[in-house]
């Protein structure tokens, strides 16, 4: 479970990029967290996985608190970055072994770990060579794995979809639901708002750092008394 | 379009140093002025001593304009050497070629602007190890205008031609890596195989010059040195051209000589092109797109039991030596420094040096102190050129973030990013110990001593690094010759390294009557608290130290 409690961030004096965010992802469902550019999305998610500070607020990670038990909540989450250019000169296997003596992930477990992850999106047989000589996606790919593999409660995913190929998207989807399914969560941020309608049980939508709309899909139309899409739904809130 | 696009590149890379520092209040703004002031100072009071005692000896025999000679030969050599490595980092590995292909620009404008970048960066240094001490030549010998108009053209026209002549046989070496199946072998083949030239033509030179070297006054070392300047001559017409037009009195010489040298440079420059234009993109297009030789996988994961500061060091050091320009900037500087200077000295000796070096060696018998500090002084001048702990946060760009969100203290890390400076540090006091006990005796026990207290002083100054890099960390970044290059905090390892020689010094002189091993004794015990506290500070104040990464 992730608790965000009235959380504000100024990267520049009297401007806030998010300003009072309260928010809980409960255990067991896909949340989904969406907004235009420069919302503060991404400010957000650095500020739950530990890389920048909050102003004001806290943020629990299955209880424990980002500024005071940092290494506690770290534990308890996987982390996908928007970016996957991460470690280039390192072999796909020396990443996932780094990471996986980083979470301290058991000997017993790691073989088996690495291996059905890396079989599951299709790059076991690329893990002896440099991350550099991958494409965008399998970068993505090797990223992926090396975020899931301490086996973590809390997934917490920056824009995982970008580069992934249809079937790489959908096993993503799947383990998704897998995950939650095991009472797990899984907040992530997209901009691809039809992944969000169709895998979310709940999304929140940010706008100029204020949540603008928490609920489900259907609370959503409800709330704007529409029958349209959410692609509709998003632009109408946004640019309130 | 060319001129647009040098600005591009160059202001890319100027910006790039800015955003290092941020907006600084006056105050700071105040405090930066002086210490560049201070600099740049020290920098030019350095050249005007050396140049004041040469150009001194040199006018009581006659001979000041071989000065002028010596000063353009400076030029040419620190160019070409500086070019060897930033013409390949420049021309090949800035990230952001990928984005400029696809642009409407005409090839031959890329490779000009690209070209423009490395001559305007040369000129940086050329000028102050070439300008400035022709600028006090001219002070001392009363020189008129004419003579100033020309040794600023002459430091601003000489090194063009090297710097295309080695811009070209690096677009021959890179061209090939189109072909190469391994790229990454290649570019570090590629550059190993440059450097290995360049040091074997540096043994050459030395060699050279000390079969010709007598043992006296350093003024005949320099007139000697004209021999040097007028075989280059031979090979490079350009540099005689130059001495020429700035030694003449004569109006029309001068304009002559540098019709010469323009005309030549012209050419040469537009020959550059029209075969670069061949040879550029082959090799670029190979190593922007040209793919690793791909190795199947067969199970290596990890089934032993190992320390996490084992397996993170381990990625450090990975990475340091599979990048060409982390491993020439901060892992080979290490080895190849103590083993060219001291060996060049120890080897390099014969007849009367041979004589000097015994001499040396039992005088130092006779005075542990100055041994013991010698070599740890020596050892501290070495670990200028080590800056794997100056660009420890750096090099990681803005995946430094990565440090932020693992679940492993923000103090660990600190300490698994400094071991390999001190790793490095600590082969070269090696190398440094060893060659030192070739030339001269040195009992066991002074070996271990100097090892213990060269080693505890390389502690602290490669915690120290670091924490400069975590204040002023360049974390964005379009190639990572920026880390290495245009980073300013690359300046502090010289510093620290020539404050505590300073300390040494002051040490030993005051400290000159009592037993060898006091004065030691008190160096490290000191060092050891310095680190303690440092240690200390870098442990309390491990998040807002790393404010700075987001």
């Amino acid at each position: 479970m992730i608790e965000i409690k009235n959380v504000s961030k100024s990267y520049v004096k009297g401007k806030k990029s998010v300003d009072g965010l309260d928010l809980e992802i409960k255990n067991g469902e896909i949340f989904g967290f969406l907004g235009p550019n420069g919302a503060g999305k991404t400010t957000t998610i650095r500020m739950i996985t530990g890389i920048l500070e909050p102003d004001d607020g806290d943020i629990l990670v299955d209880g424990h608190s980002i500024r005071k038990e940092p290494l506690e909540a770290k534990k308890n989450f996987g982390f996908v970055p928007d970016s996957p250019d991460m470690f280039l000169k390192l072999k796909g296997i020396e990443y996932l072994n780094f990471l996986a003596e980083v979470y301290k992930v058991p000997l017993n477990e790691r073989k088996e770990r690495i291996e059905s992850l890396t079989k599951k999106f299709e790059i076991y047989d690329e893990l002896n060579n440099n991350i550099e000589s991958y494409s965008h996606g399998m970068r993505q790919k090797i990223v992926i794995c090396g975020a899931l593999i301490s086996n973590p409660k809390n997934w917490i995913l920056d824009e995982p979809m970008t580069g992934l190929d249809p079937k790489a998207s959908f096993d993503l989807k799947e383990m998704m639901r897998n995950h939650v399914k095991q009472g797990n969560t899984v907040f992530f941020s997209t901009h691809i708002l039809d992944v969000a309608e169709k895998l979310c049980d709940r999304v929140g939508i940010i706008n100029k750092g204020k949540l603008v709309f928490v609920g489900t899909f259907d609370e959503m139309k409800e709330k704007f008394k529409e029958e349209t899409s959410l692609e509709e739904l998003f632009l109408e809130i946004t640019e309130e | 379009m060319t001129f647009l696009l040098t600005k591009i590149f160059l202001k890319s890379s100027i910006q790039k140093m800015n955003e290092q520092y941020g907006v600084s209040s006056n105050k700071v703004k105040k405090l930066k002025i002086m210490l560049y002031a201070f600099l740049a100072l020290y920098i030019i009071g350095i050249i005007y001593i050396f140049s004041y005692n040469i150009i001194d000896g040199l006018r009581e025999i006659n001979q000041e304009t071989t000065f002028i000679g010596l000063i353009l030969l400076i030029v040419l050599g620190f160019t070409a050497v500086q070019t060897i490595f930033s013409s390949i980092n420049i021309l090949y590995f800035t990230k952001d070629t990928d984005s400029l292909l696809p642009l409407p620009i005409k090839p031959y404008q890329i490779i000009w602007a690209r070209t423009n970048v490395l001559i305007l960066v040369e000129y940086f240094i050329d000028i102050i190890i070439g300008l400035i001490p022709l600028i006090i030549y001219g002070i001392m010998l009363n020189c008129g205008t004419m003579y100033y108009v020309s040794a600023v053209l002459a430091v601003l026209l000489l090194p063009i031609l090297p710097i295309i002549l080695i811009s070209l046989i690096v677009m021959v070496v890179m061209s090939f890596s189109k072909i190469t199946k391994n790229k990454n072998r290649f570019q570090l083949i590629a550059t190993l195989l440059v450097l290995a030239l360049v040091i074997a033509f540096s043994f050459g030179i030395t060699q050279l010059d000390s079969t010709e070297m007598t043992d006296e006054q350093m003024i005949q070392m320099i007139t000697q040195a004209n021999s040097m300047v007028n075989m280059i001559k031979g090979y490079f017409p350009t540099l005689e051209f130059g001495i020429n037009a700035v030694t003449s009195t004569s109006v029309i010489t001068t304009v002559i000589e540098f019709a010469k040298l323009i005309g030549i440079t012209v050419i040469a420059f537009a020959i550059y092109i029209l075969l670069a234009q061949k040879l550029y993109f082959k090799g670029l297009i190979g190593n922007l797109y040209g793919g690793s030789k791909k190795k199947s996988f067969n199970s290596e994961i990890k089934s032993k039991r190992t320390t996490l500061g084992r397996v993170y060091v381990a990625k450090e050091f990975k990475t340091l030596l599979r990048n060409p320009v982390y491993l020439v900037q901060c892992i080979l500087p290490a080895i190849i420094f103590p083993v060219l200077c001291i060996g060049i000295v120890v080897f390099g000796f014969n007849g009367d040096e041979a004589q000097d070096l015994a001499e040396l060696s039992a005088m130092l018998q006779e005075n542990k102190l100055l041994l013991l500090f010698g070599i740890i002084a020596i050892n501290q001048f070495f670990s200028m050129i080590i800056y794997v702990s100056a660009t420890a946060i750096s090099r990681d760009g803005e995946n430094a973030v990565f440090m932020k969100y693992i679940p492993v203290s923000l103090y660990k890390q600190y300490v698994y990013k400094t071991m390999p400076n001190i790793i490095m540090n600590i082969i070269s006091i090696l190398i440094v110990l060893g060659l030192a006990r070739y030339a001269v005796e040195i009992s066991v026990l002074d070996l271990v001593i100097a090892f213990g207290v060269s080693t505890i002083m390389a502690v602290f100054q490669s915690f120290l690094l670091l924490l400069i890099d975590l204040k002023r960390p360049k974390l964005k970044w379009s190639s990572e010759y920026a880390v290495v290059k245009q980073n300013f905090n690359l300046i502090f390892p010289m510093i620290f390294s020539f404050v505590n020689i300073g300390i040494i010094v002051i040490l030993g002189l005051a400290m000159e009557e009592y037993p060898a091993y006091i004065p030691v004794a008190i160096l490290a015990v000191a060092f050891m608290l310095a680190t303690v506290i440092l240690c200390g500070y870098l442990k309390k104040n491990q998040y807002k130290l790393a404010s700075k990464i987001m």
